[in-house]
């Protein structure tokens, strides 16, 4: 056998190869690019990528084909099998493979029996609150508590440690009253379920940092009735903030408890005027610490006060944006099940 | 033209300090074999070297029938070295040809002979120096003897006027050193080419040669016929002859 | 004094930029002679064949054990967390990326890169280089053209062999051997595999072949000092190349890749 021939064999036998190993790798680039195109606008396309695929009921029917900027939002082209066809009302929402996985495209099916045609946009986009969007709110949360309770810190010293033990209680006794005040509204409670759904785009970050600041506060609570010492002492940690995981895990668990009737969410969100003013209550919260720097008087007395169960109603609603905004992710009860315990 | 083909003037060369040509004077008749005598690692090698621009000088000139090669440039210097062939100390066959390809080889390079015409050149330049029988053998499977002989075929294979031989009986036993310098006498006499020989073996090149030179120190100390060399009372040379007569020279370059 | 102490200092670097400035050098040469006729094809065939063909056996070795070992590892890696998954498309993407072209390229300098170093090693102390030279024709052309064209061509032939039984390798392993599912392990991989990925690849095996043809032609060429040279020659050409591969590997990566 000559030289020639067998360099032209390996040669040959690469090339066979290489073209095998480009078409399966080129499936869904160069070689086959065969589907039509729907475009849909999008405001953050962070993590997704040329070739993300698209899928529908769990199933892929295509992958995204191009990315561009169309003033100020993402434009994205999808590249779907000829075969599928999709209703013109259907949705678009961008999820996750897992906590750390990549991003890919769900299309949730409309009930329309007229269908896309290419080139055709989808306008249903449906915003979710993401992990990573969720634990940037919850962190952020925290650490905007962390400021708030700083300002106890050092503010309470032993003498009024009873002050605040006697403030505490009446918390208590305030949230029982609560508790018989929702009873007696259970109506209003689906409606203000799927209101909140519509509310939560709006409102989703601000409430994420009230629910953050309440868990904050419950576990002070319990760690005061333990008697670990001051508030100052408990906050200062920064496990209460330094893992949002965790904070969602333990979410978790507190919502477990709320099925063993330690208080539901139903039970909280009876009376519709809980959603009024929400704003309010992290701004009185603020109120509070800050008159407590001013000298105005112990922690015992400002909790005292008559407003408080106002306040708190205006919490409640806030309680129920946070709840939506991670909706998917987190169960809506888990965030109710704080106010459970805290009332 | 004049009679004198090579013209060797005030060459110097040295490598790294060591001064091995000191002013080389020469001149090379053509058609005739000139013989540079000189001690082992005296130079001669370097000298021949320059010859056909395989070394640049630092000074001094080289005339090759009325062409200073010194300053030339590769393509050039080419040109010249086809007037040339040269057999080198240890053949320098291409080890991976065989006896008939390495004398066809420049015949293939450089001519447009058919296969059948090359063939026949090859095989009378074998026969000339008596290797018909060896034409598939390849290097590594010939002697130092045979390997010298396969390199003078091909020295010759395109008959170049002017043929170098480096050190060819060196490292041969006496009776092939015999043979071989019969072999250069022989083919100089047929085709009356200007052959120039350096070797460091006086007994056996004055036999051959028409004109010896005497490289001493980096100089050529004296020229001239056999006979007149023989006669010359310098003391490098008259001591250098004497060194044949030591019992047992047996040449080499060991 | 002064001199003294930084002369140490300054020798290697001036030889390194001198060395690298004749090697450059060659290159320029090579490039001049490969386009100059009249064009002989036989002497690069059998360098194709000698660097290509003969080199097929240790780069399928060479390939198949690295994918294997590959998929090996990462599993133990990935099934921490429970990403086994990925174990396709890692050993595909470090093959095709790195390990192919790399490990082709280092496995041919070793076979063929020293062999040449010595070949031409040992012409050098046989004059047969000067035999070339006063026969009026181009040692460059005749005994470097055919050795870097062959290896330039030769080293991409056999990166995507190379590839290609890698991957099959971690597919053995990940696939029969530790029990991955086979449509995730081959989708994921397909996936996100680019054609890219593999051209880039066989872009810089293509860089790694002159890479080494040029040097261990260079070291053999210029070989001194007899069969002791020629050795010397061999090694050096074996280890500037291969330092010289995985340096201009990390250059090409960051750079073009
Ligand atoms: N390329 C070179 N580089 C350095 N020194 C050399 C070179 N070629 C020859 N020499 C030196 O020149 C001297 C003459 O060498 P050479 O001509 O081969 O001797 P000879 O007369 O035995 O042929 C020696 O000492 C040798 O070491
Ligand atoms: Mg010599």
């Amino acid at each position: 056998m000559s030289s020639e021939f067998k360099v032209g064999v390996l040669v040959l036998m690469a090339i066979v190869v290489l073209f095998y190993m480009s078409f399966r790798v080129g499936k869904y680039g160069t070689l086959t690019r065969s589907g039509y195109e729907v475009v849909v606008h999008l405001p953050d396309v962070a993590g997704l990528d040329i070739k993300s695929p698209v899928e529908l009921a769990g199933v892929e029917i295509g992958a995204v084909h191009k990315l561009s900027l169309d003033e100020y939002r993402a434009k994205a082209s999808l590249l779907i099998k000829d075969n599928v066809k999709i209703p013109t009302d259907s949705k678009l929402v961008i999820r996750s493979f897992g906590i750390l996985g990549d991003k890919y495209l769900a299309i949730v099916p409309g009930q329309a029996k007229t269908f896309l045609k290419p080139g055709d946009e989808i306008t249903n986009v449906v915003a979710v609150a993401d992990y990573d969007q969720m634990f940037r709110n919850v962190q952020s949360a925290a650490e905007n508590f962390s400021d708030v309770m700083g300002q106890f810190k050092g503010m309470i010293g032993d003498q009024e440690k009873s002050n605040l033990k006697e403030s505490l209680q009446n918390i208590k006794v305030v949230s029982g009253e609560f508790k018989e005040m929702v009873t007696q509204n259970k109506t209003n409670v689906t409606r203000i379920v799927s209101n909140v759904a519509q509310a939560s785009d709006k409102f989703g970050p601000l409430a994420d940092k009230a629910d953050a600041a309440f868990t904050g506060i419950n576990s002070i609570v319990r760690g005061v009735e333990e008697g670990k010492g001051s508030l100052g002492l408990l906050v200062k940690d920064e496990t209460l903030y330094n893992d949002a995981r965790d904070t969602v895990a333990s979410l978790k668990t507190i919502s477990a408890e709320i099925e063993q009737g330690k208080g539901t969410l139903g039970k909280l969100v009876k009376d519709e005027t809980l959603y009024t003013d929400a704003e309010a209550t992290m701004k009185s919260i603020k109120e509070m610490t800050e008159s407590m720097n001013k000298g105005q008087g112990t922690l015992g007395k400002l909790m005292k006060d008559d407003t408080l169960a106002t306040e708190a109603e205006k919490t409640m609603k806030k309680v129920q944006r946070a709840a939506d905004s991670v909706q998917e992710q987190v169960p809506i009860t888990v965030l109710g099940t704080i106010f459970g315990i805290l009332f | 033209m004049d009679d004198t083909t090579i013209r060797i003037v005030d060459l110097y060369k040295s490598f790294n300090g060591q001064k091995v040509l000191d002013g080389i004077n020469l001149d090379v008749k053509r058609g005739k074999i000139t013989v540079i005598i000189g001690k082992s690692g005296g130079g001669k090698s370097v000298l021949m070297k320059h010859l056909i621009g395989l070394l640049k000088p630092d000074s001094g000139e080289i005339w090759i029938d009325g062409t200073e090669i010194t300053k030339l440039n590769e393509r050039e210097l080419n040109q010249v070295r086809m007037k040339f062939g040269m057999l080198f100390q240890e053949a320098a066959l291409f080890d991976s040809m065989n006896v008939f390809e390495n004398v066809a080889f420049p015949l293939r390079e450089h001519t447009r002979l058919q296969q059948k015409e090359i063939k026949r050149t090859v095989e009378e330049k074998l026969k000339a120096v008596g290797l018909l029988a060896f034409t598939e053998k390849l290097p590594s499977e010939l002697s130092g003897g045979m390997k010298k002989r396969v390199g003078l075929a091909r020295a010759l294979a395109l008959d170049p006027d002017i043929v170098l031989f480096d050190e060819p009986t060196s490292a041969l036993d006496p009776v092939i050193s015999l043979t071989i310098e019969d072999l250069i006498k022989e083919t100089q006499t047929r085709f009356q080419k200007t052959y120039v020989v350096i070797s460091h073996d006086i007994a056996g090149m004055f036999r051959i040669a028409d004109t010896v030179a005497m490289l001493n120190n980096g100089k050529i100390v004296a020229a001239g016929s056999p006979y007149e060399i023989k006669r010359n009372g310098q003391e490098a040379v008259k001591e250098f002859l004497k060194a044949t007569k030591i019992p047992g020279f047996a040449g080499g370059e060991l | 004094m002064f001199e003294g102490f930084v002369k140490p200092l300054f020798k290697p670097v001036t030889y390194a930029a001198s060395e690298f400035g004749r090697v450059f050098f060659m290159l320029m040469e090579v490039a001049y002679w490969t386009f100059r006729g009249p064009f002989k094809f036989n002497n690069l065939f059998k360098q194709m064949e000698f660097i290509g063909v003969k080199s097929l056996g240790i780069v399928i070795i060479t390939g198949g054990f690295t994918g294997m070992v590959l998929a090996l590892q990462t599993y133990y890696g990935f099934r921490r967390f429970s990403s086994e998954g990925l174990v396709g498309v890692t050993v595909a993407l470090s093959v095709t990326r790195e390990l192919g072209p790399v490990l082709t390229a280092l496995m041919v300098t070793g076979r063929a890169g020293s062999a040449m170093a010595a070949e031409l090693g040992s012409m050098r102390v046989t004059e047969q280089i000067d035999a070339l030279t006063v026969m009026a024709l181009s040692p460059v052309k005749y005994l470097i053209v055919p050795r870097v064209l062959a290896s330039l061509f030769m080293v991409p032939i056999l990166t995507i062999i190379a590839d290609f039984v890698g991957i099959i390798g971690g597919y053995f392993v990940g696939v029969k051997l530790l029990g991955i599912n086979e449509g995730i392990f081959v989708n994921k991989m397909v996936r996100y595999v680019d054609l890219d990925d593999i051209y880039n690849g066989l872009a810089k095996a293509a860089v790694f072949g002159v890479i080494l043809g040029l040097i261990s032609c260079y070291k053999g060429f210029y070989t001194k000092g007899g069969a002791e040279g020629v050795g010397k020659a061999t090694t050096e050409a074996v280890v500037v190349s291969s330092v010289t591969i995985l340096i201009s590997d990390y250059l090409l990566t960051s750079l073009l890749f």
